[in-house]
């Protein structure tokens, strides 16, 4: 009983939790939002009560000056990508950059540099030999152009761990800004460019054989290659999630107490029903659970599951299964946020060492609880508006130009409508009254 | 043409620019505010050429950040005892970015080097460099075109670059120096009197505190071939200025009653004084308004005796006030016996003696009240100023010099209008400039000037100032003083001060040369703490406490008795 009053009592100071009862009060009926706090506080409950028994609450040490006198001699590399906001209708992604941040505190010489790893302006994916990869339905080409922008960023981003492993660099530890392994679903849609034989060669020269055949080209395959070479680096690496929006840590380890006949299937499928009813994530759950310092031990996560409607019966079905499984733990850095997400490709011999690391770096910013290396690559690597106004401007320069050499009268218009399009905007709606 | 292949890059121009300003990234410790900089740029010409020149400007900012630096992370380095070089946080990313704010371009084809408006932003992105001490000098002293320049100390932000202001526009168009106490106004005003002796142009100071006797001091070493002469005031009265009496009254003795008034109007025309010493002339009203008075005189209509009398004993009360302040005077003048003062000449009848070419004449003021001492200047500037305007000239053109000039133009939130120097120095400084009597108001309250005085002066010299009062009213009187400049106002050290205005054609930030030679030895330090340590009673003192016990012991032997 104390248990529970406890985890109501945490959930109310919850912040987040609260945020999630809100939209709950706009979305869900009045029957959910009367009972959010006690399902939450009982789902809390059973959650705590299943990681305990699997022995999964792990207490992280961490005492500022002497951490930091400790890991002084470890050299650290942070790495994030930025992708240009600009939304011009084109076959590629104008401006996108990955940069590492390396620092090593006690260095004599170099203590820290930046490295912008790859900068490509436009041409990353095949264009097909068309002129303008333009469809003519706006909704399906802003979605195609996110998903290029989304597939260009985790690319460079994986790209950029490879070249450090190809260049042999001594680091203690990788981290890098977002998952270590993204979801490939969403680029597994007819019709998804592949990438150019030149982007191939540069970003993943072992994969030299590969450049002939288009198929190999394609993101899927090209990120598969990367990640299992990323598997292979000789340093540990980890992909560092700020918020979780689902639970794949709670469904997995219910998944696997059923699989290990320690819960019923029925009470397991209940379960699952419920945290999707509630939109429960495992931020929510591990905010109320955990207390700051404490960790929990990683679990091994499929994270490319066969049988979504997008992979079925298409080519990528098969391929899902060779991704590389990913190991997934929490770790609560500060009181006041919630927990920080921590992947990996292996499972690693020194995880509490490697985990007080994160929590060291994570307490440089006491109020966020995030590792600070990776909020300076993030502004290291953010395009700045100034560049992404700059490569705008030349884009469309570029493209008009080279619309009226054409000088076919489609193609122009054509030109003219992208250039356009980004003028209709609601900052440009008429204003009422006397204009000056 | 001014441009060195040789002057080193020390940042880029960034994105946006502008006429009169310009942003740049600067590298690591190579340039500091207040350092004149350039960049190659290209303008459009009159006759539609496109033509390179090299854009001037001075840095008026710079600002330093380091983005990638959380500001909690510096919660945790605190809070945690933790040194940042131990930490993973990036410690060399500073960024510095400077404001330049542009002084002109001079064009690369050109041998002059003066400097042109800017009528074509610079191009972003452009290098930015630091041109040679020499280059700047030269430029400045180019751009200055003077025929008669004078060295007054160097550029604040690089001591090899001498500062050099215009002495035609200094005697001209009026000159303001303004700055606390301590802060370098006095040695500014030496140094330019020293050059200008040089130049053997006259000069009268009106000198209060006695900052100036260095001068005479060293007349023998330092200008053999000057004339340099100290004097004391002469309170003196003509005929036509006999209103001084009422202002006396109404500010020194007891305020009249219109029938006592009359009475001093009556007395005013019939005593006859031609002209001669105020306070004898006082004294003189004094005697005869007493002499009225106990006559009973009937010659008065409709004023009684008692009336006379309250005049008398006013007059009286001036006379004696103005004796003091003339012993006062004559006491300060004592202790520096080696020093020759003589009495002001009459102005009017004998200018010359004041003002000579080659002459300094030093007006010592000490122990006058402001209004006596504002009546002393009136009648000096004004029967000066009258030579200066009449077709004959008996006197060369002349710059004045107006120490603590709050004293003698106050503003007129003081309430002091009445003051006769204000409309006086007000006259010469509005067509001083026709006749060549130039005028140099040194103040520490800028804001108790008189607004239409001050804004008169064409040039600034500005020092340390920390009133704010004092920072607006020296900001809204200047029309060339450099806003970022004025910022920097309170944390300028000891004769360090921004000079603005005619005499030198942009503000510069500049560190005065100490004339360390020109000293008033006699008045020596401000250090009390020396003199009392080093302190010996006077032999009369000493004679004092020598019988002082024993008057003290009979006082305290009848204070028993009486008991």
């Amino acid at each position: 009983m104390s248990l529970e009053i406890s985890i109501k009592d945490k959930i109310k100071r919850n912040s987040s939790m609260f945020v999630n009862f809100v939209k709950s009060a706009v979305t869900a009926s009045p029957k959910v939002q009367n009972n959010f706090l006690d399902v939450s506080a009982k789902v809390a409950e059973t959650v705590l009560k299943i990681v305990k028994d699997a022995d999964l609450i792990v207490d992280l040490n961490y005492k500022g000056k002497e951490f930091w006198s400790q890991n002084r001699c470890k050299t650290a590399c942070f790495v994030d990508g930025g992708v240009d906001k600009t939304s011009i209708i084109s076959s590629a992604p104008l401006s996108i950059r990955a940069g590492s941040y390396v620092v090593k505190p006690d260095a004599i010489s170099k203590r820290e540099y930046f490295e912008e790893s790859m900068v490509f302006l436009g041409d990353l994916y095949d264009p097909k030999n068309e002129l303008y990869d333009f469809i003519d339905d706006d909704f399906e080409e802003d979605q195609m152009l996110n998903k290029k922008k989304d597939g260009a960023r985790i690319i460079f981003e994986a790209a950029t761990i490879v070249k450090h492993i190809l260049l042999n660099k001594k680091f203690d530890y990788c981290f890098l800004h977002g998952p270590i392994e993204g979801t490939v679903m969403p680029f597994s849609v007819p019709g998804f460019p592949t990438f150019t034989k030149f982007a191939v060669e540069n970003m993943f020269p072992f994969a030299v054989n590969k450049k002939t055949d288009i198929a190999a080209r394609h993101f899927i395959n090209v990120y598969l290659e990367a990640l299992n070479y990323i598997k292979k680096g000789k340093f540990p690496i980890y992909g560092i999630v700020e918020t979780s929006n689902s639970a794949p840590y709670v469904k997995n380890l219910l998944y696997n107490y059923k699989s290990q006949g320690k819960i019923s299937d029925k009470d397991y499928n209940n379960f699952i029903k419920i945290i999707k009813k509630y939109k429960i994530t495992d931020s929510h759950l591990l905010e109320i659970i955990l207390s700051s310092g404490q960790a929990l031990k990683p679990i091994e996560i499929k994270k490319q599951i066969q049988g979504f409607t997008v992979t079925t019966g298409s080519s990528w079905e098969d391929k899902m299964e060779s991704f590389p499984k990913v190991f997934i733990g929490y770790i609560k850095t500060t009181d006041n946020n919630s927990p920080i997400r921590i992947e990996s490709l292996n499972n690693s011999k020194n995880l509490i060492k490697d985990y007080e690391y994160i929590l060291g770096t994570s307490r440089l910013l006491p109020n966020y609880g995030f590792p600070v290396g990776l909020n300076v690559v993030d502004k290291f690597a953010k395009i700045p508006n100034w560049m992404s106004k700059a490569s705008r401007k030349y884009y469309a320069t570029h493209l008009l130009r080279q619309a009226v050499k054409n000088k076919d009268q489609n193609t122009i218009s054509l030109a003219v409508k992208i250039l356009s399009k980004k003028a209709r905007s609601w900052r440009n709606r008429p204003i009422g009254g006397i204009t000056k | 043409m001014l441009k060195n292949p040789n002057w080193k890059s020390i940042g880029t121009v960034l994105g946006e620019t502008f006429i009169d300003c310009f942003y740049f990234s600067l590298k690591n410790y190579k340039a500091k505010k207040g350092d004149i900089v350039t960049t190659d740029s290209k303008v459009p010409s009159s006759e539609g050429k496109i033509i390179p020149v090299t854009v001037w400007g001075k840095i008026s900012t710079i600002e330093s950040s380091n983005a990638f630096f959380p500001t909690e992370a510096a919660q945790e380095l605190t809070n945690e005892d933790i040194d940042i070089r131990d930490t993973i946080l990036p410690t060399t990313r500073d960024e510095l970015i400077c404001k330049v704010v542009i002084l002109g371009y001079t064009k690369d084809e050109d041998k002059s080097s003066k400097l042109l408006p800017l009528i074509y932003p610079v191009r972003p992105a452009a290098t930015v460099k630091y041109p040679s001490s020499e280059d700047v000098e030269a430029l400045l002293i180019s751009d200055l075109n003077s025929s008669h320049p004078i060295y007054i100390g160097s550029l604040l932000a690089r001591e090899a670059v001498k500062i050099r202001i215009d002495a035609d526009n200094l005697v001209s168009r009026h000159v303001s120096i303004f700055g606390m106490s301590g802060s370098g106004k006095t040695v500014m005003v030496r140094r330019i009197m020293h050059e200008m002796l040089c130049k053997n142009y006259p000069m009268l100071v009106l000198d209060i505190h006695g900052d100036y006797l260095g001068f005479i001091q060293k007349q023998q070493e330092l200008y053999p071939d000057n004339k340099i002469k100290l004097f004391y005031p002469n309170l003196s009265v003509s005929s036509e200025d006999k209103e001084i009496i009422y202002t006396l009254i109404d500010k020194l003795g007891k305020p009249l009653t219109d029938p006592q008034k009359d009475f001093l109007n009556s007395l005013l025309e019939k005593v006859k004084y031609e002209s001669g010493s105020l306070l004898k002339y006082v004294k003189l009203l004094n005697q005869r308004s007493r002499e009225y008075a106990s006559e009973g005189s009937t010659s008065f209509k409709n004023i009684r005796p008692a009336s006379m009398y309250v005049v008398a004993r006013s007059l009286g009360q001036v006379a004696k006030k103005l004796e003091n302040m003339e012993q006062t005077n004559f006491r300060h003048r004592k202790k520096m016996s080696k020093l020759k003062f003589v009495e002001l000449a009459d102005p009017a009848t004998e200018p010359e003696k004041i003002i000579s070419k080659g002459q300094l004449s030093i007006l010592y003021l000490k122990g006058y009240e402001t209004l006596p001492a504002s009546a002393i200047v009136s009648i000096l500037l004004e029967n000066l100023f009258k030579h200066r305007q009449e077709v004959n000239e008996e006197i060369p053109p002349f710059l004045t010099i107006i120490e603590e000039a709050h004293n003698f133009i106050p503003s007129r939130s003081e309430n002091k209008d009445d003051l006769p120097s204000v409309e006086t120095i007000r006259k010469v400084i509005t067509e001083g400039r026709k006749f060549g009597t130039g005028i140099m108001i040194i103040s520490q309250r800028p804001s108790r000037l008189d607004e239409t005085i001050a804004s008169q002066c064409n040039s600034q010299i500005i020092f340390r100032m920390v009133n704010q009062r004092d920072q607006k009213a020296t900001r809204d009187r200047s029309e060339t003083l450099d806003v970022d400049d004025s910022k920097q106002l309170p944390n300028l050290a000891n004769g360090q001060g921004i000079i603005s205005g005619q005499v030198v054609n942009f503000s510069l930030p500049v560190q005065i040369k100490f004339d360390e030679k020109l000293i008033n030895e006699d008045i020596g330090n401000e250090n009390f703490i020396d003199t009392v340590e080093n302190w010996d009673d006077s032999e009369a003192v000493k004679e004092r406490q020598k019988f002082a016990q024993d008057f003290s012991d009979i006082s305290d032997i009848d204070n028993r008795s009486a008991n």
